[in-house]
C-alpha cells in the first residue's frame, strides 16, 4: 500500500534524523563532560587522557577546586563577590529598563521609536572588538570602571538583543488588555508594572539567562574596564592561573570553570519551566 | 446611572496616524474597519473622516444598541465615549460634566471588550478585584463586591482559576463582572458576544438582559448583530459610513425603517425590494408593481398626502414574513421557486419574480399537507401582500421611506 509505504519512509526519517541530531548533542556536550571529568584528575593527566574518566592513579578529588581557590595572592572570594554584583546589577538594569522602554516603542508608533528599535538592531550587529578601545577609554573617563558602575556599559551592550526580545513579545499582547487596565484605573506606570510587566514574564527570563550567561562569563570588557589589581572577576581570575614561564594549572583551571558554570546551569533548571510561550493565553479569545 | 450625551461629535483620523497606536496617544484603529475606511468614507484636508458629526442623547439606565456593519464607525463612537479615542470635533457629556479631556479611569466607566481583555496572571478573584483595588477600596468591602458579582454571573467555583483555565462563555462572564462589580455610571460593550458560539451566545444573551435589570448602569453596547440589536436594546442607533441613519425603539425601526439602508440591514431573511411606480390619482396613490397594483393602507396614504408626494419610480418593500402564499388566481404575483429551506415551523422559499430573487416565509401550518415538507424546486408559485405592509422608498441616493 503506498500509504503504508510513505508512513514507514517517514518513521525511518525520523529515526535518523533523530540518531544524528543526538550525535550533535553529545559533540556539543563534550566539552562539558571534559571539563567535569578533568576538574578531578590530577593536572599531569588532564593533557594526556583527557576524555577518560579519571582512575585510581589520576584521581585529584577536591585538590583542583582547592587549589584554584587558593592559587596566587588574589583571593577567589572577591572575584565571585564581584562577578555577582556586576551580574546582578547589570541584568537587574538590563531586564526594568529594557522591557520599559521595549513597551514604548512597540506601542507608540512615531519616526523617534522606530529609529532607537533600527539602532538596537543595528547593536547587535555590532563586533565588541570595534568599540573596544573607544569604550574602555569613555569608561574611565566617566569612572564606569568599578564593579557598581560598569553594569551601565552592561546594559548599552545588553540593550540591543533585550529591546529587540521584548519589542516582539510586547507586540504579540492584545492592546485591548493595557486599555482595560486604563478604563479600570491604571495610569501608564501601573499598567506597565501591574499588567504588562507580569506578562512579560517569559522574555524576561528568556533575556535574563541570555545576559546572565554573558555578563558572568565575560572576559574581554572587565579586562579592560576594571582595574585588575584590585577587581578580578571569575573569568579574569581563572586566566590568572598560570605559574611562571606561562605554565597553565589545568585541573585547577577545570575546577573553576566547573564552578563558574553551576549557578548559571542551576538558575537556568530553576526557570526552565517558565520559559513557555503562552502566558497570555486565555487573556483574549484563543 | 447617568445621562450621556453626545453632541456633534467627530472623529477625524489624520492622514500621518493611519496606523494602529496605543495608550499613549490613544490613535488606535480598529484594523477591521480599516479596510473600510477609505472604500466608503469622507477623506477631507484633515485626514479621514470616520464619524463626521453623531448626535444622541442617551437616558439614564436607558440601553442604547449601536449597530451596523463593519466599518460604520459604531467602534469609534463608543472608544470615545470610553476615552481610548481622541475626540477630534463636538462634545461628550456625562451626568452635564464634559468628558473630552477627561482620562478613561476618570469618567466612571467600565467596558467589555469582545476579545474579554482579562489579565492572564491574574485568577478570576483578582480580576474582578482589581478596579477596585486601584481605588483604594478596604479589603472587606472588595471582598464583598467581588463575591456579589460573581454570584449574579454564576461564577464562584471559578474565583481561585486564572482565565486559561476558563471556557469563552465563562470568560465573558468574568469580563463582564469586572465592568459590573465597580458599578459604574456607563457600561460599555464592544460586540461582546461575538466570539461565542450560536448556543451560548443566546444563552448569554439571556443573562444581559438579566443583568440589566439588577444594575442601575446606562447601557451603551455595540454589535452587528441586528438580532442582539432587536432583543436587547430600549432604542436602536443604526449607523452607515459614519453617519447614523435611524435612531428609535426596535419595534420602531423594524416597522417603520427611515430608508433603503436601515429596511434592508433590520429583520432576517431581509426585506425583498421591488421596482415599482407610485401613482397619485387626486388625493389617492395606487402602487404598481410588475402587472399587480398595491393600494397602501389608509394611514399610508395620510402619510403620503402630508408629505404632497407625487407619482414617481419608487422601491417598494415587503418583509418575507409578510408575503402571503395564495396558489390560486387571486394571487397579486407570480414566480418559481429555486430553494425551499425547511427551517421546523416554517419554510424559507427563494422565488424568483419579476426577474428579481425574493424570500418568502411561509408557515408550515398554513400550508397543505403535500408542501409542508418543503417546497420542489421549479414550483410555479404566487404570492400577495397586504397594502398596510409594504414599505415606499424614493429612488433617490438614500432611499429615503416617503412616508417620513
Amino acid at each position: 500500500m503506498p500509504h503504508d509505504q510513505s508512513l514507514a519512509a517517514e518513521r525511518r526519517n525520523k529515526t535518523l534524523l533523530s540518531v544524528l541530531l543526538g550525535i550533535v548533542c553529545l559533540i556539543w556536550c563534550l566539552p562539558v563532560v571534559a571539563v567535569v571529568i578533568n576538574s578531578f584528575k590530577r593536572n599531569t593527566y588532564v593533557k594526556t587522557e583527557t576524555f577518560a574518566l579519571p582512575n585510581e592513579q589520576s584521581w585529584a578529588g577536591l585538590d583542583n577546586f582547592i587549589k584554584g581557590m587558593t592559587f596566587g595572592n588574589y583571593p577567589f572570594k572577591s572575584s565571585v563577590t564581584y562577578s555577582v554584583i556586576i551580574t546582578i546589577l547589570s541584568v537587574a538594569l538590563i531586564l526594568i529598563f529594557c522591557s520599559m522602554a521595549a513597551w514604548y516603542i512597540a506601542r507608540v508608533n512615531s519616526l523617534a521609536c522606530k529609529v532607537v528599535y533600527y539602532l538596537c538592531v543595528f547593536s547587535m550587529v555590532v563586533p565588541f572588538q570595534m568599540v573596544m578601545f573607544t569604550l574602555s577609554k569613555t569608561a574611565d573617563t566617566l569612572k564606569l570602571n568599578t564593579p557598581w558602575t560598569i553594569p551601565i556599559v552592561y546594559l548599552g551592550f545588553g540593550a540591543g538583543l533585550a529591546i529587540f526580545m521584548f519589542v516582539g513579545f510586547v507586540k504579540s499582547i492584545p492592546l485591548e488588555i493595557e486599555e482595560a487596565a486604563a478604563i479600570d484605573g491604571c495610569g501608564p506606570l501601573r499598567t506597565f508594572f501591574s499588567v504588562v510587566l507580569p506578562m512579560l514574564k517569559p522574555t524576561l527570563i528568556s533575556v535574563g539567562i541570555l545576559e546572565i550567561m554573558w555578563v558572568w562569563n565575560d572576559y574581554l570588557l572587565p579586562v579592560l574596564v576594571l582595574d585588575i589589581n584590585k577587581y578580578r572577576t571569575i573569568p579574569i581570575h581563572i586566566q590568572y592561573l598560570k605559574g611562571s614561564y606561562g605554565t597553565v594549572d589545568l585541573g585547577a583551571t577545570m575546577a573553576l570553570i566547573l564552578l563558574s558554570i553551576i549557578p548559571v546551569i542551576i538558575f537556568y533548571l530553576a526557570c526552565q519551566k517558565h520559559i513557555i510561550k503562552g502566558v497570555a493565553a486565555g487573556a483574549v479569545k484563543g | 446611572m447617568a445621562h450621556v450625551s453626545l453632541r456633534h461629535i467627530k472623529k477625524v483620523y489624520p492622514f500621518a496616524e493611519h496606523e494602529r497606536k496605543g495608550l499613549f496617544g490613544r490613535k488606535k484603529n480598529q484594523e477591521k474597519e480599516a479596510g473600510h475606511r477609505t472604500a466608503h468614507l469622507q477623506v477631507t484636508d484633515e485626514g479621514v473622516l470616520a464619524v463626521p458629526d453623531f448626535n444622541l442623547e442617551i437616558d439614564d439606565r436607558e440601553f442604547i444598541v449601536l449597530v451596523g456593519p463593519s466599518g460604520c464607525g459604531k467602534s469609534t463612537t463608543l472608544r470615545m465615549v470610553a476615552g481610548l479615542e481622541e475626540i477630534s470635533g463636538g462634545e461628550l457629556y456625562i451626568d452635564d460634566k464634559l468628558m473630552n479631556d477627561v482620562a478613561p479611569k476618570d469618567r466612571d466607566i467600565a467596558m467589555v471588550f469582545q476579545s474579554y481583555a482579562l489579565y492572564p496572571h491574574m485568577t478570576v478573584r483578582e480580576n474582578l478585584a482589581f478596579p477596585l483595588k486601584l481605588r483604594k477600596m478596604p479589603q472587606d468591602q472588595i471582598d464583598a463586591k467581588v463575591m456579589e458579582a460573581a454570584q449574579t454571573l454564576g461564577i464562584t467555583e471559578y474565583l481561585d482559576r486564572k482565565p486559561k483555565a476558563l471556557s469563552g462563555g465563562q470568560r465573558q462572564r468574568v469580563a463582564i463582572g469586572r465592568a459590573i462589580v465597580r458599578e459604574p455610571k456607563v457600561l460599555l460593550m464592544d460586540e461582546p458576544l461575538s466570539n461565542l458560539d450560536a448556543k451560548l451566545r443566546n444563552q448569554m444573551r439571556a443573562e444581559i438582559i438579566k443583568l440589566r435589570q439588577r444594575i442601575d448602569s446606562t447601557f451603551i453596547y455595540v454589535t452587528h448583530d441586528q438580532t442582539e440589536a432587536m432583543t436587547l436594546g430600549d432604542r436602536i442607533v443604526i449607523m452607515k459610513d459614519g453617519v447614523v441613519q435611524q435612531v428609535g425603539t426596535p419595534q420602531e425601526v423594524f416597522d417603520h425603517p427611515a430608508n433603503l439602508f436601515v429596511a434592508g440591514f433590520i429583520g432576517v431573511p431581509q426585506m425583498n425590494f421591488f421596482d415599482a411606480q407610485l401613482e397619485r390619482v387626486g388625493d389617492e396613490y395606487v402602487v404598481h408593481v410588475g402587472d399587480a397594483t398595491v393600494r397602501p393602507s389608509a394611514k399610508k396614504q395620510e402619510r403620503l398626502l402630508a408629505h404632497n408626494v407625487g407619482s414617481q419610480p419608487i422601491t417598494l418593500g415587503i418583509r418575507p414574513e409578510h408575503i402571503t402564499l395564495t396558489m390560486d388566481k387571486d394571487a397579486m404575483l407570480t414566480g418559481t421557486v429555486d430553494v425551499s429551506e425547511l427551517m421546523g415551523s416554517s419554510v424559507h422559499l427563494h422565488i424568483t419574480s419579476l426577474g428579481q430573487d425574493i424570500i418568502a416565509i411561509v408557515q408550515t401550518m398554513d400550508v397543505d399537507g403535500d408542501h409542508r415538507g418543503g417546497f420542489a424546486l421549479g414550483e410555479k408559485v404566487g404570492f400577495s401582500f397586504a397594502g398596510n405592509m409594504v414599505h415606499l422608498f424614493a429612488k433617490d441616493e438614500d432611499g429615503s421611506n416617503l412616508e417620513f
